[in-house]
């Protein structure tokens, strides 16, 4: 991860399907030193509109993440709704496919 | 205890291997020859193989000739989250061989690209009895397929098309077959 820039700000990675359909892989994301959340920032860059199929994730029932896509802080499993800190990773993974 | 890497245990003694199940997990780029993995996985372990356990469950999951849609498939390419993926796959091993209370596990994944034919993943595990270790086995493989940070995409006529959920447990084919 490059050095923080000012203003505060989160760097944000995308994976996987989620990645190639958004077009770029990784940026900082300023937060203007609002408290922010995954969720909010999901919305923000406009990848609740990537949505829809199986790969990226469908649309979920309300307003959240869609169905199958998680949110990893600092590379630790997390909640969409988890307040985020400048400087932060964060990371939009689509449903996974391992093993 | 976390075992310190793969590497070939200093300790000549399997009686004074640390206290805790043992946990190699490991990304590998190129291909992998599943047994002769797990064979030198034990004995470095248990230079004694009188000292290791009675119990091996071991899994190997290769890829297969054909995409999901049923075409040839060239090739298969899986992603993966640099630096979570490797702290997931220690945890989810150490936390599987912890609650089912087996000896080691040794665990290996293939990232990149990889060809039919070739391992994709392997899970080991030793215990003093084999129900721990068939359950521990199964339990991991599963986590892994759903816990760690992976992405596969096959390739078939030069196209590339993300894998959009795993395989089932069962085939379906036997599935479907008349008990």
């Amino acid at each position: 991860m490059p050095a923080s820039p000012l203003p505060p700000a989160v760097w944000v990675r995308l994976f996987g399907p989620l990645r190639q359909a958004a077009g770029w892989d990784e940026r900082w994301v300023p937060t203007d030193g609002e408290p922010i959340t995954p969720l909010v920032l999901w919305r923000q860059l406009g990848l609740a509109a990537l949505a829809g199929s199986a790969e990226v994730g469908r649309p979920g029932a309300g307003d959240g993440l869609p169905g199958g896509v998680r949110v990893a802080i600092n590379q630790q499993f997390a909640s969409p709704q988890a307040p985020l800190a400048a400087g932060d990773e964060l990371a939009f993974l689509p449903p996974i496919t391992g093993g | 205890m976390n075992w310190p890497s793969c590497l070939p245990s200093p300790v000549a003694d399997p009686c004074a291997l640390p206290p805790g199940p043992l946990v190699c997990s490991t990304l590998e780029t190129v291909p992998m020859a599943p047994h002769a993995l797990v064979e030198a996985w034990q004995g470095d372990l248990w230079p004694n193989p009188a000292a290791a356990p009675a119990a091996l469950a071991l899994f190997v999951g290769r890829v297969r000739g054909t995409t999901a849609a049923g075409q040839p498939l060239e090739a298969l390419e899986l992603e993966h989250y640099p630096g979570m993926s490797e702290r997931q796959l220690e945890q989810l091993a150490r936390s599987s061989a912890e609650r089912h209370g087996v000896d080691a596990v040794r665990v290996a994944h293939r990232v990149g690209r990889i060809f039919p034919g070739e391992a994709i993943v392997v899970v080991a595990v030793c215990a003093d009895r084999r129900g721990p270790a068939q359950r521990c086995c199964q339990e991991l493989l599963e986590a892994l397929k759903h816990e760690a940070p992976f992405w596969k995409r096959e390739w078939s006529g030069g196209m590339g098309t993300w894998v959009a959920d795993n395989t089932p447990l069962e085939s379906p084919k036997r599935m479907d077959r008349p008990s």
